[in-house]
C-alpha cells in the first residue's frame, strides 16, 4: 500500500515505497546525505509557461553515446556532468549508472529521461520551448560539499548561459 | 521514491511520486502517465505559494505498473 | 560516508571503517553482498589463469612501472567490476 490515512480526517498521506531511507543511507554512509536547515526563497515565475524555455536536469547517468562514460566505479564518485542535446533521439543516448534499476529505462528512456514527452509539450505550446541542452550527472557522490560547490554551481552557470527560464530536476 | 530524502534536501518546489527507483516519470510506454507527471510539475511550478511545498501524485505504484502491463499487452510487447 | 569521514578513518589508521565502505560500494549499500562480490571478483581473476595461458606481462609491468598510484588504484576498482561482470552474476540492478 502506498496510501495511508493519518486518521484525523485530513488529506491522505502518501507513503514512500522504502520508509526511512534517509536514515538508512545516512547510517551506512555518515555525512553523505544532504540536509538543509532552511528553505530557500521561492523564485516567482516571471512569464507565462507558454513562453518559458525549459531545461531538464537529471541524476540518471544518461549521456550521448560516444561521450566519456560516467565513472561508476570510482569509490568517491564522479563530479562531472554531460550536456545532452534536447533534440537527441533516445537511441542516440545510453545510461552509465549502477545504483538504480535501469531495466525499464533501457526499454523506454522516458520513464527516467522524458525527452519525447517534453518535446511534445513544447511542440503543443504548453511550454515555450526546450533549452538546447539538458544536463545529467550521477547520484553516487560521497562529498556533498564538493557536489554543491562544483557540480551544482557548474550546471547552474551552464543553464543560465543557455537562457533557460525554468528547470525540471529529477533524481533517478 | 523517497519523501524523507526530499524533505531533508528542502527543494523550493517538489512533486513526490510513490514509485520505484528508476521510474520517476512512470512505466514504459505509458505516455499519458509520463505526460501527467510533467504537467503536475509545471502546475506546481505555477501554483506553489510557499517554498518547500511538496505536492504528491496519489497514484500507487501497483496501479502504475498494472496500467503499464495492460499497455504493453495492447502493443503486443508482452503476452 | 562522506569523504571527510573516510579521510579521518585513513588518518586514524582505522581499517574497519575503510573496508566497510569498500564493501558497501561493491554491494550497493549492502555490506554482506559487497563481501561476496569481493570474493567473486577474486574467483573470476583466478579462473582464466588455471590453464596458464600466455599473458602480456610486458604490458602489466610497464603499466605498473609508469602509471601513478591513483591511476593504478582506479584501475583496480575498474577490474573489480570487470571481473564480477564476467562472472555472469550482476547484482547492480538497483534492487538491493
Amino acid at each position: 500500500m502506498t496510501e495511508t490515512s493519518d486518521g484525523g480526517g485530513g488529506p491522505p498521506r502518501v507513503a514512500q515505497l522504502r520508509p526511512g531511507l534517509w536514515d538508512t543511507v545516512n547510517e551506512r554512509y555518515p555525512g553523505s546525505m544532504i540536509d538543509k536547515a532552511d528553505f530557500v526563497p521561492l523564485a516567482p515565475l516571471r512569464k507565462p509557461l507558454s513562453e518559458c524555455r525549459l531545461v531538464f536536469i537529471s541524476t540518471s547517468g544518461v549521456q550521448p553515446k560516444g561521450s566519456m562514460p560516467f565513472d561508476t566505479v570510482h569509490p568517491v564518485g564522479d563530479y562531472s556532468f554531460r550536456r545532452v542535446p534536447s533534440a537527441s533521439r533516445p537511441d542516440e543516448l545510453e545510461i552509465h549508472q549502477l545504483k538504480y534499476p535501469t531495466a525499464s529505462a533501457n526499454r523506454d528512456l522516458n520513464v527516467i529521461f522524458p525527452l519525447d514527452r517534453l518535446r511534445e509539450l513544447a511542440d503543443e505550446g504548453v511550454i515555450g520551448g526546450l533549452a538546447e541542452n539538458f544536463y545529467t550527472f550521477i547520484g553516487y557522490n560521497m562529498d556533498p560539499e564538493r557536489l554543491e560547490r562544483t557540480l551544482a554551481e557548474d550546471i547552474a552557470a551552464a543553464v543560465s548561459e543557455e537562457g533557460a527560464d525554468i528547470a525540471l530536476a529529477a533524481p533517478a | 521514491m523517497a519523501l524523507d530524502v526530499t524533505e531533508h534536501a528542502k527543494p523550493p518546489r517538489a512533486v513526490f511520486l510513490p514509485w520505484m527507483m528508476g521510474h520517476h516519470f512512470g512505466v514504459p510506454f505509458h505516455r499519458d502517465l509520463q505526460r501527467r507527471v510533467i504537467l503536475e510539475c509545471l502546475d506546481h511550478l505555477v501554483s506553489a505559494e510557499r517554498s518547500g511545498e511538496v505536492r504528491t501524485l496519489p497514484i500507487p505504484w501497483v496501479q502504475a505498473r498494472k496500467e503499464g502491463i495492460e499497455i504493453e499487452r495492447r502493443l503486443g510487447l508482452r503476452p | 560516508m562522506s569523504l571527510q569521514y573516510l579521510k579521518d578513518a585513513a588518518a586514524a589508521g582505522d581499517p574497519e571503517k575503510l573496508i566497510r565502505y569498500v564493501r558497501l560500494h561493491f554491494g550497493d549499500g549492502n555490506e554482506e553482498a559487497g563481501r561476496r562480490e569481493i570474493d567473486k571478483a577474486w574467483i573470476e581473476a583466478l579462473k582464466p589463469l588455471l590453464d596458464v595461458p600466455p599473458t602480456d606481462r610486458e604490458f602489466i609491468l610497464e603499466t605498473i612501472r609508469t602509471r601513478d598510484p591513483a591511476t593504478l588504484a582506479h584501475l583496480f576498482f575498474h577490474l573489480h567490476f570487470y571481473l564480477v561482470q564476467r562472472s555472469g552474476e550482476w547484482i547492480h540492478d538497483g534492487n538491493l
